[in-house]
């Protein structure tokens, strides 16, 4: 391979690019450095507007106050158990589904696959829908969080392309050996389909995480809110803890809402090293069908 | 006689399908539950659009009206409102959000730091993994009148804004926040388009001594054209699909004028205020024009590319 010189206009070029790709993912991450901020900032600063990206009157009692609400806590861990549970149900179904949708044996398939395109293509009206699921009793449920999302056509479809492009030998070894089709699935298929499983899961998990318009819809009970509720509610209802009080409290709803914002991007900066190993794939797998 | 004995032979073929594939059968059962029963009965369930549907009669006894609640419609002043917003926004999405992925992933391509490309797209993917109401929550913040904004607008001698009250702002807000959540993810598919043009090419053009900027515009782009134009139509067929998420987490009553649309007007004046028929009318209408546009522009995709459909 012949090697370039780059030229001082070229050089000039990549540099800029660099410096205006830098700027833009600055100017991204300004929202979040503000809210970092002002949660461990005092209250008399950020009400005066003096905090920008560095914590004035650093303290730590909006964060003592946001982590001791029980509330919080019961939606967080409401919201981890119907992800949990939701991904697990979720990839199982849908690769019980995918892998007869996958079988040129199975007679049905094409029906089905005809079925199951035509709800991609037509959107059921929303009001419909909201009757339908609530004559099931999934009105207040805790189950609305999981149940409703079970499979995602679209899902589907990757995954069924997944099955249908593994080699055939694999199976017809084992079934030789009579194993049966559930045999075939869950001791040969499914081991081997441990990446489009990874990218899969997490779809439906981020889906379920981050539910709004669902949980909006059918729960009213606040016992039942998962988190993207409830963090609305604090930061709608403002007046979390200052209301009516005179005296000086080294917090003040901007501050706490700030906290609880931050509580709430927590757990996807955690698993976000794990999600990136996989979701460049997922996007990929999605653009290829 | 002859069908009919063909019709049973048929028949026997499904039934000798179904014995010998029995797990088959077994396994694609709660899949096929599911769709009948979370998106088939929901479709059954629009006949409400036609009925004066009342909740305690259920779909089986309410009266049937006709086209009532169509009719209604189309002289209801809100529903043109949220129909135009609709369609604005949409069309703001397409004109402002979608072509803000190809300039980032132009320029992504042009940075060969390995460590700092890596850096940066960690930065500009994260957003989409956030829900819109971080997302929203953090953008109030930014824009509030102690935020950092209206903070500078002191500084330099202007009036604070109440932004998130002011109508000519809304739909500047929801373009800015749809780039800052969806933009980098955006550039996935269109850097993994770029990487599978034949590096041959560039190496011809660099002999000829064209310039890094030249053969962006002269190779990247043009050979990039395809998978833009596919996902050009695919995003147009959706253009109503708007994120209720980050419509409602976004929206007062102050900006309804100029960002209250079909979702959010159904979820208000249907699901809160219960007035299910006349809202299920305007759901099922937007429904049909979404068939209309999807359909459309799915076959302009596949027609200008094979395979380039959504199905």
């Amino acid at each position: 391979m012949a090697q370039y010189k780059e030229s001082f206009g070229d050089t000039l070029f990549r540099y800029l690019t660099m410096i205006v790709l830098g700027l833009l993912s600055l100017l991204m991450l300004m929202p979040f450095a503000k809210v970092l901020a002002t949660s461990f900032s005092g209250p008399n600063p950020v009400d005066a507007g003096k905090v920008f990206f560095w914590p004035v009157q650093f303290n730590l009692e909006s964060w003592f106050y946001v982590l001791k609400q029980a509330p919080l806590w019961h939606s967080f861990l409401l919201t981890v158990f119907a992800t949990v549970a939701g991904t697990f149900l979720c990839l199982l179904v849908t690769a019980l589904m995918a892998y007869p949708l996958a079988k040129s044996e199975f007679k049905l398939a094409k029906i089905i696959l005809f079925m199951v395109v035509m709800t991609m293509i037509f959107r059921y009206p929303i009001i419909p829908y909201f009757l339908s699921l609530r004559s099931y009793g999934l009105y207040n449920s805790i189950w609305v969080l999981i149940i409703p999302h079970t499979i995602s056509a679209f899902n589907l479809i990757i995954m069924r392309t997944f099955f249908r492009g593994m080699p055939k030998e694999l199976e017809e070894a084992a079934q030789m050996e009579g194993c049966g089709y559930f045999g075939l699935l869950f001791r040969i298929v499914l081991p081997s389909s441990k990446a489009v499983l990874a990218t899969l899961g997490i779809f439906y998990a981020v889906g379920i995480w981050n539910q709004f318009m669902t949980p909006l819809m059918f729960i009213e009970d606040q016992a039942l809110y998962p988190l993207q509720l409830k963090l609305r509610e604090y930061i709608i209802y403002t007046d979390m803890a200052t209301e009516g009080l005179k005296v000086e409290l080294p917090y003040n709803n901007t501050t706490l809402q700030s906290t609880t914002i931050i509580f709430a991007t927590i757990p996807i900066l955690l698993v976000y090293p794990f999600l990136q190993k996989h979701f460049v794939k997922g996007a990929l797998l999605g653009s290829v069908k | 006689m002859q069908n009919v004995t063909k019709a049973r032979l048929q028949k026997e073929g499904w039934i000798k399908n179904i014995r010998k594939y029995k797990a088959l059968y077994l396994m694609v059962f709660p899949g096929v539950l599911y769709f009948i029963m979370f998106r088939y009965i929901p479709l059954g369930g629009i006949t409400i659009a036609f009925q004066d549907y009342m909740i305690f009669k259920g779909i089986l006894n309410s009266p049937f009206v006709g086209f009532k609640h169509f009719e209604s419609l189309f002289s209801y002043a809100q529903f043109w409102r949220v129909l135009k917003n609709t369609a604005i926004i949409g069309l703001y999405n397409i004109v402002f959000v979608f072509p803000v992925p190809i300039f980032l992933a132009l320029l992504f391509n042009e940075i060969r730091n390995l460590a700092y490309k890596r850096t940066l797209q960690t930065i500009y993917y994260v957003p989409h993994f956030f829900s819109w109401v971080i997302i929203s929550a953090l953008t109030v913040q930014f824009l509030s009148l102690s935020g950092v904004v209206n903070s500078v607008r002191k500084w330099i001698g202007l009036e604070a804004l109440l932004f998130m009250q002011s109508e000519a702002y809304f739909r500047l807000i929801l373009i800015l926040t749809s780039i800052w959540k969806e933009a980098g993810w955006g550039t996935i598919i269109l850097l993994a388009a770029i990487s599978s043009i034949n590096p041959e090419i560039y190496e011809a053009a660099m002999a000829d001594g064209a310039s890094r900027l030249r053969q962006m515009f002269s190779i990247t782009l043009p050979l990039l054209m395809p998978t833009v134009v596919v996902l050009l139509l695919l995003n147009i067929g959706n253009v109503l699909d708007l994120s209720f998420d980050q419509i409602y987490n976004l929206l007062t009553p102050m900006t309804y004028p100029v960002g209250d649309v079909i979702d959010t007007y159904v979820y208000r004046v249907g699901i809160i205020q219960g007035q299910y028929s006349a809202t299920t009318a305007i759901g099922l209408f937007q429904s049909l024009i979404g068939l209309i546009l999807v359909v459309f522009f799915n076959s302009l995709a596949r027609r200008y590319q094979e395979e380039g459909g959504l199905w």
